[in-house]
């Protein structure tokens, strides 16, 4: 009996383990054809192997391409929006956590919903909104700046600047964050506060000394998903962005697909291959810190 | 007389229109081991946080060595607190949380690392100053927190409830360790608990609290044998104390107690002449009630509810009308449930509360 039991129950796993297999290879297939183009001779649209291996259109994305720029462009607001995400959902999230406000559980909702709504709905007002505020930012910098007017414009402004950016792709990232950190603050004891208040802690020390390291790997995790999904957006920074120096790497990525004469695969598998590398890394980093936040707060 | 080393008078607290402190006046000596101790909700976690400055103080005055320190920061009161949950920084060194309260004072490394080890070898931790809070036992954790406390030289250590976190054979050893460290060192130290053995077996005085007021304030053994009404009559002592509701009965000579259930007995030692008549309630500790062979020795006979042998003694539960009774006999006693059992009280052992539940002193 065991045996026959054995016998089907090794069917089984055989059977699972090659529909895994399927799956996976299914799901790695446009990870391989990226891979393989991004460095074939002569790529095309269809899995292959590479003719002959090169990476001149890695060299291309920088010399022939402005890529060094989308890439800096990129890195530069989506890490600014992750830091500003960092410091507001700390703090706030610390705040909804201790408050017992009347307003706190109504505005978590609240805020929630925002993250619920699609944001390309809200497209057309954010944009009206941010246009009515870089007009007015434009004409009471224009008397100050004068010959630099331009200059600070693209990195003040809030339509083709850099801070409209940071501002608006830090605002759809908050509500998550918010939440994360006020469900990690809920798992920190009163008591670490209170014991560093009798230890003599001032207002600035215990924030410095106490709370941000316990909050780390909730910060780590807000900071992550912050940095993931503002690094994949990509209909934010086409609206609210349109000079060439100002563009990032999706940006890039898409008017290289959209060039009609020409279709170059190892330009935009190399492209891609550039995309994909600090989501990547972000991940590896952080992936200690997730799980600890998700398995449920501080341990000591 | 010395000074007390700490002085609460009229003390107050609301929380909105709830008043969880109603005006209380006790007095902590030098090298006091003080606990307080009540029901949940009785307010002692409050009255200690209001003493370490964590919670304000409505009405009254709290005096530290004979200085009203209402309003004086937490950490500027020289005292120091452990934590329910011991509240050990995760991210530091054991050496790191010792020497935490001193690094925030600027205080030199060199100095600071003589001080931890200076505690350390008194707490025998010496050996764990490198691991972090979480790589430590339940025990050693509780040493670091009084590490953390000791290095500040407090002139008050507040302990909340640390040991209700432990399971009980740790809990046993670990109040052997608070009561040799309160031997060594003499620090003065309030305590809060919920557990009354927790209380019996430390203190030196024990203030035992009831919805914001204190009931009674005295030595343990004070407390076990003149307990001045029925809820520190019930609270102190385990298994706690029968009270039985009577009627004082008998005449100029002999005095006896008779149940609203019916059974009397009689009351030796003190004259009630005076009570006849009276309605009152009897109490009597489970250990002051036996059981006996015959019905000619007995005061009352009841049924046996549940029995639980615990070898060297054994507690019955046993019902009689309305009212249900403890016995605490020696020895084992093999008793079946359901079965009748003749009881007698030891009558020279008793109590009597009024109907207000005041004690009615002898």
């Amino acid at each position: 009996m065991a045996a026959i039991a054995d016998k089907r129950s090794g069917a089984y796993t055989f059977l699972a383990y090659v529909t895994l297999v399927i799956i996976s290879i299914f799901c790695l297939l446009p990870f391989v054809w990226m891979a393989l183009a991004s460095v074939d001779t002569n790529a095309k649209l269809f899995l292959k192997w590479p003719d002959g291996i090169t990476f001149e259109h890695y060299t291309k994305v920088f010399a022939e391409e402005n890529g060094v720029r989308w890439f800096a462009n990129s890195l530069f607001t989506v890490l600014s929006a992750t830091v500003l995400v960092m410091i507001i959902s700390g703090l706030g999230g610390y705040a909804l956590s201790r408050s017992r406000a009347w307003w706190k559980q109504p505005f978590l909702y609240a805020i929630l919903l925002i993250r619920v709504l699609p944001s390309t709905a809200l497209l057309v007002p954010l944009y009206k909104v941010l246009l009515t505020a870089n007009i007015g930012l434009g004409n009471m910098l224009r008397p100050i700046t004068g010959e630099y007017y331009r200059t600070v414009m693209q990195w003040f402004g809030f339509i083709d600047g850099y801070l409209g950016l940071i501002v608006v792709l830090a605002t759809g990232q908050l509500p998550l964050a918010l939440w994360i950190m006020k469900i990690f603050f809920d798992g920190v004891p009163k008591d670490y506060e209170e014991a560093a208040i009798l230890d003599g802690a001032t207002l600035v020390q215990r924030i410095h000394r106490v709370l941000i390291p316990l909050a780390l790997p909730g910060l780590a995790a807000a900071g992550l998903f912050t940095f993931m999904s503002a690094w994949g957006d990509f209909l934010l920074p086409l609206i609210l962005l349109s000079s060439p120096e100002l563009q990032t790497l999706p940006i890039g990525l898409f008017r290289a697909f959209l060039r009609v004469n020409e279709i170059d695969y190892g330009l935009l598998a190399a492209l891609a291959t550039i995309y994909l590398i600090p989501a990547v890394i972000a991940f590896s980093f952080a992936r200690r810190f997730l799980v600890q936040t998700f398995s449920g707060g501080v341990k000591g | 007389m010395t000074t007390p080393m700490i002085q609460l008078s009229g003390v107050r607290k609301s929380f909105g229109q709830v008043g969880v402190i109603q005006g209380v006046d006790i007095e902590v000596e030098d090298g006091e081991f003080s606990v307080f101790v009540g029901p949940s909700g009785c307010g002692k976690s409050t009255l200690l946080r209001m003493i370490a400055g964590l919670e304000t103080i409505d009405g009254g005055d709290l005096i530290l060595n004979g200085q009203r320190i209402n309003d004086l920061p937490p950490d500027q009161r020289g005292i120091a607190m452990v934590f329910q949950s011991y509240a050990l920084y995760p991210h530091m060194t054991v050496a790191q949380n010792i020497g935490f309260s001193l690094d925030l004072k600027k205080v030199p490394k060199a100095e600071i690392a003589r001080e931890v080890g200076r505690v350390s070898e008194q707490l025998q931790l010496s050996e764990l100053l490198d691991r972090r809070p979480a790589e430590l036992s339940g025990g050693q954790r509780q040493r670091v927190a009084i590490g953390r406390a000791i290095i500040k030289r407090p002139r008050v250590i507040l302990f909340d409830e640390p040991l209700s976190n432990l399971d009980a054979a740790l809990r046993v050893q670990m109040r052997a360790e608070l009561q040799k460290l309160h031997q060594e060192l003499r620090p003065t130290i309030v305590y809060v608990t919920h557990d009354q053995v927790e209380a019996m077996t430390m203190a030196t005085r024990i203030v035992v609290l009831n919805k914001g007021r204190v009931e009674q304030w005295d030595t343990p053994i004070a407390l076990y044998n003149n307990p001045i009404n029925t809820f520190v009559a019930g609270f102190i002592g385990s298994p706690r104390m029968n009270l039985i509701a009577g009627t004082i009965t008998g005449d100029a000579t002999v005095q006896g107690f008779k149940a609203d259930a019916g059974w009397v007995a009689r009351l030796d030692g003190r004259s009630l002449a005076g009570s006849i008549g009276q309605s009152v309630t009897l109490g009597v500790r489970p250990e002051d009630i036996r059981p006996v062979a015959t019905a000619a020795e007995a005061d009352l006979e009841a049924r046996v509810a549940i029995v639980e042998r615990l070898g060297a003694e054994t507690y019955l539960n046993v019902r009689n009308g309305e009212d249900t009774l403890l016995v605490r006999a020696q020895g084992d006693l093999a008793m079946t449930p359901g079965t009748s059992v003749q009881l007698a009280l030891n009558h020279a052992a008793f109590h009597l509360f009024d109907q207000t539940g005041a004690v009615i002193a002898a």
